[in-house]
């Protein structure tokens, strides 16, 4: 009668919390990946994995003593785990006594003395184990150290020792109140006993082991204890008790095997239902993919007609905005046609209207030529300039017009002395002007420098002036001069002291249009294209032009001019 | 003081002859009319032009630009030229700025446009800007030449005839061999452009051209020059002894 599982520990209780220390460590240590790995498969108790990973940590050169404790124990412990109990022994052996869970290696090595009937041994590594710190039996099963103390005693026949540990794990155990190691226990106990043949102190103990086992739904239990019971009564030859307890022994033989056959057909039964789980999760399975594949394609399908619909109503989109582009520039190029068709019947008018002149003129001056009338041939002559003068200014508007409008002409802003250009463009008004008696003076300084492109500024000039002196009587007088205005720019003024005009009319040359002003001097030539073309120079020169007209006392045409390069 | 030469490449008759007409009127001397390319280019090496008119259109083509990208490539011979146009076509254009230094003068064109254009040729070639077109100063210094402004056209003075200047705050008096005229520049201006290897500073006043000294009396701190001229010499400036070849 020897007692059946001796080897009874929480192994999974205390080694968590051994786990959980083994855990930390190897993350203190990540950087040793070898370690590291090692610990983790210990964890997982992947023992075949663990052992090659600290084997590759304990063969690197760099070691560190603190963790080289833990490989070489996590090797003792798969060795041990894989029942390779020398090698493990030896792994044990190779730690330190330093290290911090010398007692859990000692109990290792108690136990692989246990299963190795090295019960001597055994007791020596078990038995300091006894007396160790509250804290360290976190750590170890306490019971299982008492217990497997006394079956070492009770092995090498040491009785009293034997009895002293095993009454201890009892105890224990009615602490903890585990039925089936409390049975364990007692059996152990009365088995002791028995042997010493105290069969009055051993069969309390079966009795009670006994007892326990009734109320447990173990039947190898039940079977121990019943035919220990058997055998008790049948050596104390009370046969009929003994018969009893034998029929109770084979009952729960017998149910055990029944158990076992009826675990083997419920293992089949659920091995099937398992199987038939598989095959409809399987099926779920494929019935899932379709579905999520029905489900992208809807929803492929989705985005693509979204992104169709979104690219169709940008193009529309651009559609109509090209389409109102090109709506609005239809106008604007009608507008401007007509102004062109009226420019064209405007000038032509005017031009029919001087070489008319002209040819009256010529003929004049043949009769006079023929009479022999010198003073009125000079006086013809003068008149016949003054026609081509202005169909001249007149052509040569109508060509920078023209230019203007296709944009091919030279255009460059530059620092211009505005006394020269002045004095170069009224030279060409001086017969004129003293021809109608007006007098001319230009006070702009010689040092006065403004930023604009010389040629157009020219074509303003001669316009402005040109204006001047059309609209001034005899004796009036024309005054170029300079204002300092606002801050950076040049305030070119024009003034004259002629006719004048009235508010409204104003108003309509400065308005900003392309539509070309009205005459309403009709006896004066003029078709507002040259003021027309100076607002347009003047904001091409990043200028301003304004007008100050008083009607019957002149005049003043300023035009305000950068006097430094915009933009840099 | 000399009249400034002026070549004129032009191919209309009618053009030119009215540019002629302006230019003498305002003193100016014309040295040729060159109708072609080829005529411009042996007048060019023929003449001593001072500055050249050209028109861009030659027959047709634009030849001037050809022209003028020519004498600008010629070594120590390029000169102060003006271009002549019609037409304000901007590719014409950007191709003709490209020969700086770029002055140009529109057809039609009255007297006053085409003397500053002139003008403004000559400073911006010798880059002395704002000197014939503010109050301040009136001479462009070349290598050769003072150019002038007197009245409404320009001058020019060769400057080894000049004997020595005297500066007198603003002004500075040039003394040559026949005549003497009072100049608008500062002296530092004139110091700068004038050969200084031939023009010699002797005195704070005083500027020599070293070619016409004859004597120099240091006892009395004086230096005679040619025509029997004196300039004073003072200590600062006696360095120049060096470079005057003396006999010993």
């Amino acid at each position: 009668m020897i007692p059946t599982d001796f080897l009874f520990s929480q192994q999974k209780v205390t080694s968590n919390l051994f786990n959980i220390e083994v855990q930390k460590k190897a993350n203190h240590y990540k950087s040793h990946t070898n370690f590291f790995q090692s610990a983790l498969f210990f964890i997982e108790e992947e023992w075949d994995s663990t052992l090659v990973y600290s084997a590759k940590y304990i063969n690197t050169s760099v070691h560190d003593t603190a963790i080289q404790n833990y490989a070489h124990y996590f090797r003792g412990y798969s060795f041990k785990e894989k029942r390779m109990f020398d090698q493990a022994e030896k792994e044990f052996s190779l730690i330190s006594p330093k290290f911090e869970f010398s007692f859990l290696v000692k109990k290792r090595l108690g136990v692989i003395a246990l299963e190795k009937s090295e019960f001597r041994k055994a007791i020596t590594y078990l038995e300091p184990l006894t007396k160790l710190e509250e804290g360290q039996y976190a750590y170890i099963n306490k019971s299982s150290v008492f217990q497997n103390l006394g079956l070492c005693y009770l092995h090498i026949k040491e009785f009293k020792n034997a009895e002293l540990y095993l009454i201890e794990y009892a105890k224990l155990q009615e602490k903890q109140k585990d039925t089936l190691k409390l049975i364990d226990a007692y059996g152990s106990i009365a088995n002791l006993y028995y042997e010493q043949y105290k069969d009055d102190l051993a069969i309390p103990y079966f009795k009670k082991a006994y007892q326990l086992s009734t109320n447990t739904k173990n039947f190898e239990t039940k079977e121990l204890t019943s035919l220990n019971m058997a055998v008790v009564e049948e050596n104390r030859k009370d046969f009929a008790r003994a018969l009893k307890y034998r029929k109770e022994y084979e009952k729960w033989k017998d149910s055990l095997n029944d158990q076992n056959k009826i675990y083997e057909v419920a293992q089949i039964e659920k091995e099937f239902a398992v199987k038939q789980k598989q095959q409809e999760v399987n099926l779920l399975e494929a019935e899932n993919k379709a579905k999520i594949q029905e489900r992208n394609s809807l929803l492929y399908s989705v985005i693509t007609l979204i992104i169709l619909l979104g690219v169709t109503f940008y193009f529309y989109k651009e559609k109509i905005k090209t389409n109102k582009i090109v709506l609005a520039q239809k106008e604007r190029l009608d507008a401007l046609n007509a102004t062109k068709d009226k420019l064209f019947s405007i000038v032509s008018h005017d031009l029919r209207s001087s070489v008319n002149a002209l040819k009256t003129s010529n003929s004049n001056l043949l009769d006079n030529l023929e009479s022999k009338n010198l003073n009125a041939l000079e006086s013809a002559l003068q008149s016949n300039s003054a026609i081509v003068n202005g169909a001249y200014s007149l052509l040569d508007n109508l060509l920078h017009w023209a230019l203007l409008q296709t944009k091919q002409s030279y255009f460059q802003i530059e620092k211009v002395r505005l006394f020269f250009i002045v004095e170069q463009v009224a030279f060409n008004f001086m017969p004129l002007m003293k021809e109608k008696g007006l007098t001319f003076k230009n006070s702009v300084l010689k040092t006065e420098k403004v930023f604009a492109d010389q040629e157009s500024l020219k074509i303003i000039l001669r316009n402005l002036l040109d204006n001047a002196i059309k609209f001034s009587k005899t004796e009036d007088s024309i005054s170029i001069y300079i204002e300092s205005s606002k801050l950076g720019y040049c305030d070119l003024i024009v003034e004259d002291s002629g006719l004048g005009m009235s508010k409204s009319k104003l108003e309509e040359l400065l308005k900003d249009t392309s539509e070309l002003a009205k005459k309403e001097h009709e006896d004066i030539i003029g078709t507002g294209l040259g003021l027309q073309l100076c607002k347009t120079y003047i904001a091409k020169n990043n200028g301003r032009f304004s007008i100050e007209s008083t009607l019957g006392k002149g005049t003043k045409m300023i035009v305000s001019l950068p006097k430094t390069i915009k933009n840099g | 003081m000399d009249k400034v030469n002026v070549l004129i490449v032009e191919d209309t008759a009618s053009e030119s002859d009215a540019l002629i007409k302006a230019l003498e009127a305002n003193n100016y001397n014309i040295v040729g009319v060159a109708r072609t390319f080829k005529d411009a280019l042996q007048l060019f090496h023929s003449t001593a032009a001072d500055i050249i008119v050209i028109d861009i259109f030659l027959n047709g083509n634009p030849e001037g630009i050809a022209f003028a990208e020519t004498i600008n490539l010629a070594p120590n011979a390029s000169k102060p030229f003006v271009f002549l146009t019609s037409s304000t076509d901007r590719k014409i254009f950007e191709r003709a700025k490209l020969t700086q230094p770029f002055s140009f003068l529109m057809k039609p064109f009255n007297e006053l446009e085409i003397l500053y254009a002139l003008e403004m040729a000559v400073e911006k070639f010798y880059e002395q800007q704002d000197v014939f077109l503010g109050d301040e100063e009136d001479t462009v210094i070349s290598e050769d030449y003072l150019f002038i402004k007197k009245g409404k056209s320009l001058k020019k003075v060769y400057t080894k005839d000049i004997i020595y200047i005297e500066v007198e705050e603003k002004y500075c008096n040039v003394i040559t061999e026949h005549e003497k005229f009072v100049i608008l520049i500062s002296l530092t201006k004139i110091l700068k452009l004038l050969n200084d290897t031939v023009f010699c500073r002797t005195h704070r006043n005083f500027i020599v051209n070293t070619d016409k000294i004859e004597e120099i009396i240091l006892a009395d701190n004086l230096i005679i020059l040619s025509g029997k001229h004196q300039a004073t010499l003072s200590d600062t400036y006696k360095d120049i002894l060096k470079r005057v070849r003396t006999l010993k």
